[in-house]
């Protein structure tokens, strides 16, 4: 599932903490918000682009991650260069591209558990407080992930059968089964949970 | 919460995972390929209800945001939030909810659930998935998308009721399903 997704390495970039990044993320984020000249934002992003080669990510692996939102920058800048000012449109597109490409490095620099552990690390506080069980939301979290393969595998099973039984599998032929299925299974899975943890 | 009600979330959220990473449908009339997504907050919604519903997206979301390759085209990561489009994914949150509070509890067999009630019901889901599903969404993906573009939010509007009749078909099928599934009082 996490093909092509995280970039595994060992970059300076990739050794940070993850909460570390985040925090910086957030930070730059809401910095770059109060910045307006465009030499700035130039800066700003050679910068990122900078850290992105240091990181050992290719620009071409971002590319498939951010492609369909670098349309919607370029779509949404040639609006407002039209509707507003180019200038404007500008300092909206290289902010915009900064962020974009920083966030996205951090997220492909960073593997699943990392940021996982940072959660639970912001989920602690506010479970002491008893707003949040965190073993509720870690249980829900660790029962999603496994459940991915085995509900594909699921969807798969409803295509053959209905295959096999001569109707023409579509989306919406195999909504209800794949659901019905679901819900039952949500019993039997209950039940098993329940056993283990009291038994 | 019961274990139950956990069980159902994480379940769904998976769901919504499979569902999502089915590639987009072409469907005449319509100028884009629909995806699964704006269904799944319909479906989510629908069937379990505002709050599991809602529980549903929110896990979606953050696993999306945490790096977990989900979102259609197997894309993932924060990059979204930083991006236009960030109020369409944060606002099938509230989207979830809406729908499952508008659709209401689901009316067990026998009672109501025979003949001209049916259609009420399925009506009334229909109604649910439009406001909470596209109409709320919408609202949230626009607002952001013209917040951050500097764009006219009429224009903006505007732009966005071409994906309408897709989705309009969208929360019929979903109102259907999810009639179906209501009416068995699994949940």
């Amino acid at each position: 599932m996490n093909a092509a997704f995280y970039v595994v390495g060992q970059s300076p970039i990739h050794r940070l903490p993850a909460g570390r990044k985040l925090a910086t993320l957030a930070l730059a984020g809401a910095a770059l918000m109060w910045v307006h000249q465009w030499q700035f934002l130039c800066l700003a992003l050679v910068l990122v682009l900078g850290l992105l080669a240091l990181s050992g990510v290719t620009f071409r692996q971002l590319l498939i991650q951010v492609r369909l939102l670098g349309w919607f920058i370029l779509a949404l800048g040639a609006y407002s260069a039209w509707a507003e000012s180019p200038a404007l449109a500008l300092e909206m597109m290289l902010r915009m591209s900064t962020l974009v490409i920083a966030a996205q490095l951090v997220s492909m620099t960073t593997p699943l558990t990392q940021m996982m552990t940072v959660v639970e690390k912001v989920l602690a506080p506010l479970d002491r407080l008893g707003w949040v069980r965190a073993e509720r939301v870690a249980l829900a979290c660790g029962l999603t992930l496994r459940l991915i393969p085995e509900l594909a595998l699921q969807w798969q099973d409803i295509r053959e059968a209905q295959a096999a039984r001569g109707l023409k599998p579509g989306v919406l032929t195999m909504l209800l089964p794949m659901l019905l299925r679901t819900m039952r299974r949500a019993e039997e899975l209950a039940e098993a949970i329940d056993a283990r943890s009291s038994g | 919460m019961k274990t139950k009600d956990i069980v159902l979330v994480a379940l769904f959220t998976a769901l919504l995972i499979v569902l999502g990473l089915i590639p987009p449908i072409p469907l005449p009339g319509v100028p884009v390929p629909v995806t699964l997504q704006t269904f799944g907050v319909m479906l989510a919604g629908l069937i379990l209800g505002p709050v599991r519903g809602g529980l549903v997206l929110l896990l979606y979301v953050v696993l999306a945001l945490l790096g977990l390759p989900v979102l259609p085209g197997g894309r993932a990561g924060l990059a979204v939030l930083a991006g236009p489009t960030a109020g369409f994914l944060l606002g099938m949150i509230p989207g979830a909810i809406l729908t499952g509070w508008l659709a209401g509890r689901p009316v067990a067999q026998g009672h109501l659930a025979q003949g001209a009630g049916v259609w009420w019901q399925v009506l009334r889901c229909w109604a649910a998935s439009m406001l909470g599903g596209v109409v709320l969404v919408y609202a949230f993906g626009i607002y952001w998308m013209a917040h951050v573009a500097g764009m006219d939010f009429p224009k903006a509007v505007w732009v966005m009721l071409v994906f309408v009749p897709g989705d309009a078909c969208k929360a019929v099928v979903a109102a259907v399903v999810a009639q179906r599934i209501r009416r068995l009082n699994l949940v």
